[in-house]
C-alpha cells in the first residue's frame, strides 16, 4: 500500500494529515474523537463550546436530506446549534484528548456572546490543551441573534470578537466564516485585522429542503412548525469553493491561509479544496453518512494522487488552481469546439438529441434509420450540453475552430 | 482474432457503470460479504474505496489481501460466497461484486501498479511443488514474508488448472499471465518442466531447503470402467487443457457430444463445446438440480450456450453408439447416442512420487503439517473446498504455517 507524508503545517501547527472533522456532531465527545484519531484523522475541531449562561435545548428531529433518483444525501440540513454539554465536561474532554493523543491536532471551536465570553472561553480553552482556536461566527441555527451567522455577517463584530479571543489566548486562529452572505472578503479582512490568522470556510447554508406537501409544513416537522437552518454535503461544495477562490482573490490575500470545509467526500474533493488554497480540510456530513473510516480513502486516494502528481510535500499542490479563475470578462470567446462522436461508444438512446434541440441550439441531427446523431456545425455553438448529457462518453471534444474575423490559431488553444 | 472459444462472457463496467454498481452496496458495518470470503479479499473494504473513487486504493486492497485477485475476480463462485452474504439481498439482489472486483483488477493491470512486496529477506529458503492457485498464493505469501521461493512446475509454464483447465472465455490468458507476472516480479523463481519426484526427489528437496509446500492438485480425471477402452472417451480435464492450448483451433467437431458430470468442471467442458460449434451437447449429471454441485454461474452460462441439461442420472450400459442411463430414484431409462464422450465425474490427486501418506486424494496432514517437519500441503490435496478461492486460502494458511513452523524449530 502506498504510503506517503500528507503532514503539512497550518498556522505553525504541524498536522500530520490535513484531514480534520469539523465542528459539529461528529465530534461531540471524548470518545467520537479519540475513535476519529484512531482510524487516522489528523486533527478534530471539537464540536463548538459556548459561554455556560447560553443554554443549548435542541428539537427533535432535528435533520433532513435531498436525495436524487438512487443517490441519497446529495445535500443535508441540519438544526443543531452547538455542543449541549457543560463548559466543565467539554473542557474535560478537550484536556483528556490532549493528554491521550499529544500528536494529533485539537483544535476548539468557540462562541460567546459578547465580547467577555470570547476572552472567557478563550482562555479557558488554551488552559485545557486545544493546540489551536477555530472562532464559529457562522452557525446558521442559533437561537439568539447575538451568535452564530448574523454576528459573521457583520464585519464590525467580527473584528472585535477576534480581538476579544486574542486578548484571551496566544493560539493560532481561525474565524470560521459563513457562506449567508454576498461577499465573504470583507468579514475575512476585519476578522484578519482583529487578529485571525487565518480563515475556515464555508459553515452550513441556510435552507429549506423539502416540505411535507400534504401537512404543508417544511421538514423536519417540529410541533407542526420547521426552520430555516444549515445545508451542508456536496451539494455545497460548488458554493464552498467558489467562497476559498474569490477570498485567494482578494487584494493581498493569495497566500490566505485557510481550511476548507463543505461537501468534501472523496479525496478529489479534497484535491480541490487544497489546489483552490486550503492546506487543511474539515468534514461533517460525510463522516455522518458514512463514518469515520472515510479518512482511509481520502488519505490513501490523496497519496496516489501526489505520486501521479509527482509531488512529495502536499504544501506543494496548495493554490495552484487559484490562478487559472479569472473573471469571466478575461476568457477566451476566439474559437468554438465542437463535439465528436465516437460511433462505437453510441448505444443510440437519443438524449443528446433532445437536450440539444430542448436546451440548446437544435444542432445535433437525428438519423432515425441509424438512431445515431449528427453534428449540424453551422448551428453547433460548442456549449456541450450534449457531450454532458450523454450516459456513455461517446461525446468529446473535437474539432476547435477559430471564430470567423478572430486572430490566433485553434491548435494553440487550450481546450 | 480470437476464436469463439476465447470470446468473454462476463461484460465489463466502465467507470460511471461500476461507480452505479459500487453506489448500490450498502457499505455494511461488520460486512458480511467480507466474512464470506474464504480468501480474505475484503470485499466491503475494496467497494467502499471504489465508491469513494479511490480506485488504486482498492486495487491495493485487493492485491494485498490475494496475490490472485485478478484470477479470483474472473473464476469465484460468489453466489455462494461474499454474494451470499450481501445485506442488499434484503433490497434486491446481491451487489456484483466479482464483476467490481474485476473492474478494478483490470485499471491495476492497465496501470502497471506494482502493489507487492517483498519483506526483507530472512535468509531462509523454501520450495513449493506445484504452480497452481494455492502454490502460487503460497509463494507470495512467504516472499512477503522474506522468503526465497524456487517453485517446482511439472508443466511449461505457471499457473496450474488456471492455465490448463478453466476455459479462456471464463479466464482470458492475460489475467492468469498478469497474476502471475505480478508474483514472477516479487522475486519468486519458477521451475518449469520439472516433475519433482522424477527429475529431482523430495529427499534432495528437503536437503536443500528449510521446508518443501507440496501443492500438486488434483489434476487428473477420473474415469468409469463402463468406459474402458471406448475410444469415443476423453476426460473433461484433458480435453479442458488440449483445447485452452489450442484455443479451440483444429478441434474435430462431433455432431453429438455427451459430458458426464454435474460440477463446474461438467459445465465448462459442455459449454466449451458448444463454443467449439458442437451442435448438440447434452450433459447428464448424476445430482438433481436440487442438489447440483455446480455454481448457479456456471449452470446458466452453460445453458445459455444451448447445452441441454439433464439431472439425475447414473450411466449403467454402453449399448453400440448408445450410452444406456437409469434415474437415481425413479423407475426412468435414458438413451443417449454420442459420437464423444467427456467425463467429468471427479479428480484424482497428483502426488505420486513425492512419499506422502495419502488418504483418499488427500495427504494426511494437520494444518497443512505432515508427519515430516519439513513437509507441508496445500490446495486440493489439503482438507477444504476445490474452488480456486479455497486454494488460495489453503495457499496463504499454509505459508502461515510453514512461517511459524520454521520460526518454532529457530527458537528451539
Amino acid at each position: 500500500m502506498i504510503s506517503k507524508d500528507l503532514s503539512i503545517d497550518f498556522l505553525g501547527v504541524r498536522f500530520e494529515n490535513p484531514f480534520c472533522l469539523s465542528s459539529s456532531p461528529v465530534g461531540n465527545c471524548y470518545d467520537m474523537c479519540a475513535k476519529a484519531y484512531d482510524l487516522g484523522w489528523g486533527g478534530v475541531v471539537f464540536k463548538t463550546i459556548g459561554p455556560a449562561h447560553f443554554l443549548i435545548d435542541e428539537v427533535s428531529p432535528r435533520f433532513d436530506a435531498l436525495t436524487k433518483e438512487g443517490t441519497p444525501f446529495i445535500g443535508f440540513k441540519n438544526m443543531e446549534q452547538i455542543a449541549e454539554h457543560s463548559l466543565q465536561e467539554n473542557l474535560a474532554d478537550l484536556r483528556k484528548l490532549k493528554e491521550h493523543y499529544p500528536d494529533k491536532v485539537l483544535i476548539a471551536s468557540i462562541m460567546g456572546s459578547n465580547e467577555k465570553d470570547w476572552t472567557e472561553l478563550a482562555g479557558l480553552v488554551e488552559e485545557a490543551g486545544a493546540d489551536m482556536i477555530e472562532m464559529n461566527l457562522s452557525c446558521p441555527q442559533m437561537t439568539s441573534h447575538a451568535m452564530g451567522s448574523d454576528v459573521g455577517a457583520n464585519p464590525e463584530l467580527c473584528r472585535a470578537f477576534c480581538e476579544a479571543v486574542k486578548r484571551g489566548s496566544r493560539l493560532p486562529l481561525m474565524a470560521k466564516m459563513t457562506p449567508n452572505i454576498t461577499d465573504m472578503v470583507p468579514v475575512a479582512r476585519a476578522c484578519l485585522a482583529g487578529g485571525a490568522d487565518g480563515i475556515a470556510a464555508i459553515n452550513t447554508i441556510k435552507s429549506i429542503v423539502n416540505l411535507d406537501l400534504n401537512r404543508k409544513v417544511g421538514l423536519p416537522i417540529i410541533n407542526g412548525k420547521s426552520s430555516i437552518s444549515g445545508y451542508s454535503g456536496k451539494a455545497v461544495k460548488p458554493v464552498a469553493l467558489r467562497f476559498i477562490q474569490q477570498l485567494r482573490s482578494g487584494e493581498g490575500l493569495s497566500q490566505l491561509p485557510i481550511s476548507g470545509i463543505g461537501g468534501i467526500e472523496t479525496w478529489e474533493d479534497a484535491a480541490e479544496f487544497i489546489l483552490l488554497g486550503a492546506s487543511t480540510l474539515q468534514v461533517t456530513t460525510a463522516v455522518m453518512q458514512y463514518g469515520y473510516r472515510i479518512v482511509e480513502d481520502l488519505k490513501n486516494g490523496l497519496m496516489h494522487y501526489m505520486e501521479e502528481q509527482g509531488v512529495d510535500r502536499l504544501e506543494d499542490l496548495v493554490g495552484l488552481a487559484n490562478a487559472s479563475m479569472v473573471p469571466a470578462e478575461s476568457l477566451d470567446r476566439d474559437y468554438i469546439v465542437y463535439p465528436r462522436l465516437d460511433e462505437e461508444r453510441c448505444i443510440g438512446c437519443g438524449r443528446c438529441y433532445i437536450s440539444c434541440y430542448d436546451g440548446a441550439h437544435q444542432a445535433l441531427e437525428w438519423n432515425e434509420e441509424t438512431r445515431r446523431p449528427s453534428c449540424n456545425t453551422e448551428k453547433c455553438v460548442g456549449c456541450h450540453l450534449c457531450v454532458l448529457i450523454c450516459p456513455v462518453g461517446a461525446l468529446s471534444k473535437g474539432d476547435v475552430v477559430m471564430k470567423p474575423g478572430r486572430k490566433g490559431k485553434a491548435e494553440d488553444k487550450s481546450i | 482474432m480470437t476464436t469463439a472459444y476465447e470470446e468473454k462472457i462476463s461484460p465489463e463496467y466502465t467507470m460511471s457503470t461500476v461507480m452505479e454498481e459500487a453506489q448500490r452496496c450498502l457499505l455494511c458495518h461488520d460486512a458480511p460479504c467480507s466474512k464470506a470470503c474464504p480468501a480474505g479479499t475484503d470485499p466491503a473494504r475494496f467497494i467502499r474505496s471504489v465508491r469513494f473513487r479511490n480506485f488504486k486504493g482498492a486495487a491495493e486492497i485487493v492485491r494485498e489481501n490475494n496475490s490472485l485477485g485478478g484470477v479470483c475476480a474472473h473464476v469465484c463462485p460468489t453466489e455462494r460466497y461474499c454474494q451470499a452474504g450481501c445485506s442488499r439481498c434484503g433490497i434486491d439482489r446481491p451487489i456484483d461484486i466479482g464483476g467490481i472486483q474485476r473492474f478494478v483488477t483490470d485499471m491495476e493491470r492497465r496501470l502497471q501498479m506494482e502493489i507487492l512486496r517483498p519483506g526483507a529477506p530472512n535468509g531462509r529458503h523454501v520450495a513449493v511443488v506445484g504452480a497452481g492457485p494455492a502454490g502460487l498464493e503460497a509463494a507470495a505469501s512467504l516472499r512477503r514474508l522474506g522468503y526465497e521461493i524456487t517453485v517446482f512446475e511439472k508443466r511449461e509454464r505457471p499457473g496450474g488448472y488456471l492455465r490448463y483447465g478453466i476455459p479462456a472465455y471464463r479466464l482470458p490468458d492475460e489475467v492468469v499471465d498478469a497474476d502471475v507476472a505480478a508474483i514472477e516480479r516479487l522475486g519468486v523463481r519458477f521451475r518449469c518442466g520439472v516433475t519433482v519426484g522424477t527429475d529431482v526427489t523430495m529427499e534432495s528437496l528437503k536437503a536443500e531447503y528449510d521446508a518443501v509446500l507440496v501443492a500438486t492438485g488434483a489434476g487428473e480425471g477420473k474415469t468409469l470402467p463402463l468406459f474402458d477402452g471406448d475410444s469415443r472417451v476423453e476426460t473433461a480435464v484433458a480435453f479442458l487443457a488440449r483445447v485452452r492450448g489450442n484455443k479451440g483451433r483444429g478441434e474435430s467437431i462431433p455432431d453429438h457430444a455427451l459430458v458426464v458430470g454435474g460440477g463446474d468442471v461438467a459445465m465448462d467442458a459442455a459449454t466449451t463445446l458448444k463454443k467449439l460449434g458442437v451442435r448438440r451437447v447434452t450433459d447428464v449429471a448424476y445430482e438433481e438440480f436440487c442438489e447440483f454441485l455446480a455454481s448457479a454461474q456456471e449452470l446458466e452460462g452453460a445453458r445459455n450456450a444451448g447445452v441441454t441439461i439433464i439431472d439425475g442420472y447414473i450411466p449403467v450400459a454402453v449399448e453400440g453408439k448408445a450410452v444406456v442411463f437409469r434415474h437415481r430414484h425413479i423407475d426412468a431409462e435414458l438413451r443417449l447416442a454420442a459420437d464423444k464422450i467427456i467425463l467429468a465425474v471427479g479428480q484424482k490427486a497428483d502426488a505420486a512420487g513425492l512419499g506422502l501418506a495419502m488418504n483418499g486424494n488427500e495427504a494426511q496432514s494437520r494444518d497443512y503439517r505432515t508427519a515430516d517437519e519439513k513437509i507441508f500441503v496445500a490446495g486440493d490435496i489439503a482438507p477444504g473446498d476445490k474452488t480456486v478461492v479455497w486454494a488460495v486460502r489453503k495457499g496463504r494458511e499454509a505459508a502461515r504455517a510453514i512461517h511459524s513452523s520454521l520460526e518454532e524449530r529457530r527458537s528451539r
